[in-house]
């Protein structure tokens, strides 16, 4: 499905992935794990189409598509979507408005007729009370005034309406309390499926105890330096980053 | 039609003020003074265009009680209970070249005195539309009787595409524990010229909404002035101005705290796009014993493009100690981060812009005073909104 090879990115002077390569199939979970710095949210940010990482080297195909040719806005219609790191707020635009609106870009996208407004209402709420969100959230400024949990949960909602075939989330456990924590992974698990995909970019093993990774991969320095299996995880949690930078060095 | 002479008139018209006047820096009048000069010329006389569609689409819109000022001329509605209205025959000494214009050349002068609850908002529909070049003078004032609770809207229209001049002054009064609402939507042709000067007058305990949309116009200077007199005020406007290519939008709005303890807060928003100017400036003064006031002000700007220009100046003048002021001034493009946010999320660069600067807006329309002309408000301005960002090619 998303196939990165020795891709190379820089944000002004510093180059911050250099040579990095992956392939995700549908129906894995991925973890990155890595230190502050490895370019983890880089990873993710230039697969979603941030303007400000200039792509200067490698390919990154999904779906068979050349995505670096991709707008943002047609990524996102192709399948694939960024849970952000650090949501941002947004007054004056209601919750229920953006989630439409990225509904209807999406369905006119595969040539399907807008949603018809009760019909987006119902599933809007179903969603909200499996992530146990007060249906009130619908009527707010996006993330105008959420708590750090509340904004990871509704980076989920969102998800979960867009059905996405790749889901990429940049540290969604981070600020999370243990409620929030397994509202949002309980969120994850109900879209794993065989033709989706999951990518954790994560800097604790925490996340991982509720939503079970297939391949778990070490990123430091702007490359995958170990890959494995979900018991990698637990090596690191045990050893700390060091230990498998010295391994690959070493 | 006139009270004076030619010369009289040339005479007032050389005196209107310029950009020499510090007030006046950035607002230029040549073109109020060109059309009045035309207008003089072809013997001041108005052939008024078809209105009477115009009319009756915007007072069909919001329900109120509506006095139209048609071309300077008054049309009273039937009576409502709690609205008294009266053609005004003594105008005060004028206090700037512009009131002496509006006092020469004032055709209908109208009083409204809103007492008790009235069941309407009382509508104000200044519409002008003539087949040539021309002036035109409004002059109200409105009284919100002591214990009144009253809603007022002034809707300033063009009917087709002309050259236009109207300086409008409107004189509120606010009686004791009375409670005003009053909204102004400025939807004027933009080639149409306007001045307004707006005073407004509180008594003990009273309270003052407002808020101005200026959704049109080609060059619009508006003053507020607010005079606090009596203890207990609590006074809040905003207001609103988007500024498409070509157009110059002047707020210019003065709240004087002679007495305390009172409360004035205003917040005006700008979107600006293409060539064109607006300015802010925004004037509190807190007099010698005004202890216990608590004024602030704000005024945020979107430019969302190169050639947009804005002057934007908050003035603070403190006599006294007790008190708490504030203000803040923002000018800035889109957000960035929000943009990628929405396009990630599918919503194309446009839609996504389009999206941003609505939110920007969206505010202050949630605070339209008058409840019953919130919707037609929010109309407009989203209708606004499109026009000025499809109206520039930077916009994209």
């Amino acid at each position: 499905m998303l196939e990165i090879k020795n891709l190379k990115s820089r944000i002004g002077d510093s180059e911050i992935l250099r040579g990095l390569s992956l392939s995700v199939n549908a129906g894995e979970v991925h973890a990155i794990m890595g230190p502050n710095g490895s370019g983890k949210s880089t990873l993710a940010q230039v697969v979603a189409g941030h303007e400000d990482y200039e792509v200067t080297g490698g390919s990154v195909t999904f779906k068979g598509q050349d995505l670096l040719e991709l707008e943002p806005e047609e990524r996102a219609r192709n399948g694939i979507f960024l849970g952000f790191q650090y949501p941002v707020e947004i007054p004056g635009v209601n919750n229920a408005y953006l989630l439409k609106a990225a509904l209807n870009a999406k369905r006119k996208h595969h040539g399907l007729d807008e949603i018809d407004a009760f019909e987006f209402l119902k599933l809007a709420k179903e969603k909200m009370a499996t992530l146990g969100m007060d249906p009130k959230f619908l009527n707010r400024g996006v993330n105008e005034g959420f708590s750090g949990g509340e904004k990871k949960r509704n980076e989920i909602l969102q998800m979960a309406m867009l059905e996405p075939e790749l889901a990429i989330l940049d540290e969604t456990d981070s600020g999370l309390d243990i409620d929030a924590l397994k509202a949002v992974a309980q969120g994850v698990n109900s879209l794993r499926g065989p033709e989706r995909a999951i990518i954790l970019v994560t800097h604790y093993q925490r996340l991982l105890d509720y939503i079970e990774p297939d391949f778990v991969h070490v990123l430091s320095q702007g490359q995958i330096i170990k890959s494995g299996d979900k018991t990698l995880a637990h090596e690191l949690e045990e050893k700390g980053y060091d230990w498998v930078r010295e391994a690959a060095t070493g | 039609m006139t009270r004076q002479s030619q010369e009289e008139l040339r005479e007032i018209v050389g005196r209107l003020p310029t950009t020499r006047d510090e007030d006046w820096k950035y607002t230029d009048l040549s073109r109020a003074r060109d059309i009045t000069s035309r207008w003089l010329d072809a013997g001041a006389e108005t052939v008024a265009a078809d209105i009477d569609e115009e009319i009756e689409r915007i007072s069909g819109s919001i329900d109120a009680t509506w006095f139209v000022i048609a071309n300077g001329e008054l049309r009273l509605p039937d009576a409502a209970s709690g609205i008294s209205a009266e053609r005004l025959d003594d105008v005060p000494a004028a206090a700037s070249a512009l009131a002496e214009l509006n006092s020469a050349l004032l055709v209908d002068g109208l009083r409204v005195r809103i007492d008790g609850a009235p069941d309407k908002p009382v509508g104000l529909l200044f519409i002008d539309g003539a087949a040539d070049a021309a002036t035109s003078q409004a002059r109200v004032e409105i009284e919100f009787a002591a214990g009144a609770s009253g809603e007022v809207v002034e809707y300033h229209a063009s009917q087709g595409a002309q050259d236009h001049y109207s300086n409008t002054i409107v004189a509120i009064t606010v009686g004791d524990n009375a409670n005003a609402a009053h909204l102004r939507i400025q939807s004027r042709d933009l080639r149409h010229v306007q001045t307004t000067h707006t005073t407004v007058n509180t008594g003990r305990d009273a309270r003052f909404r407002s808020a101005g949309f200026d959704l049109g116009g080609g060059l619009v200077r508006n003053d507020l002035v607010i005079g606090i007199s009596s203890p207990g005020a609590e006074i809040s406007f905003d207001g609103l101005y988007l500024a498409g290519e070509g157009q110059h939008i002047d707020n210019h709005t003065r709240v004087d705290h002679r007495v305390g303890p009172a409360t004035s807060r205003q917040e005006y928003r700008g979107i600006l796009n293409g060539r064109c100017r607006c300015v802010w400036n925004g004037k509190a003064i807190v007099h010698t014993g005004a202890d216990g006031t608590d004024a602030d002000q704000a005024n945020h700007n979107l430019l969302l493009s190169e050639r947009a220009e804005i002057d934007a100046k908050p003035e603070l003048e403190i006599y006294t100690d007790d008190v708490k002021c504030s203000h803040g001034t923002t000018v800035g493009q889109l957000d960035e981060t929000s943009l990628f946010y929405l396009r990630t999320r599918g919503l194309d660069r446009q839609h996504a812009k389009q999206v941003l600067t609505h939110a920007f807006a969206a505010g202050l329309v949630s605070r339209v005073p008058v409840e019953s002309a919130r919707n037609i408000v929010s109309e407009l301005v989203e209708a606004r909104l499109r026009d000025i960002i499809h109206s520039d090619e930077d916009f994209s």
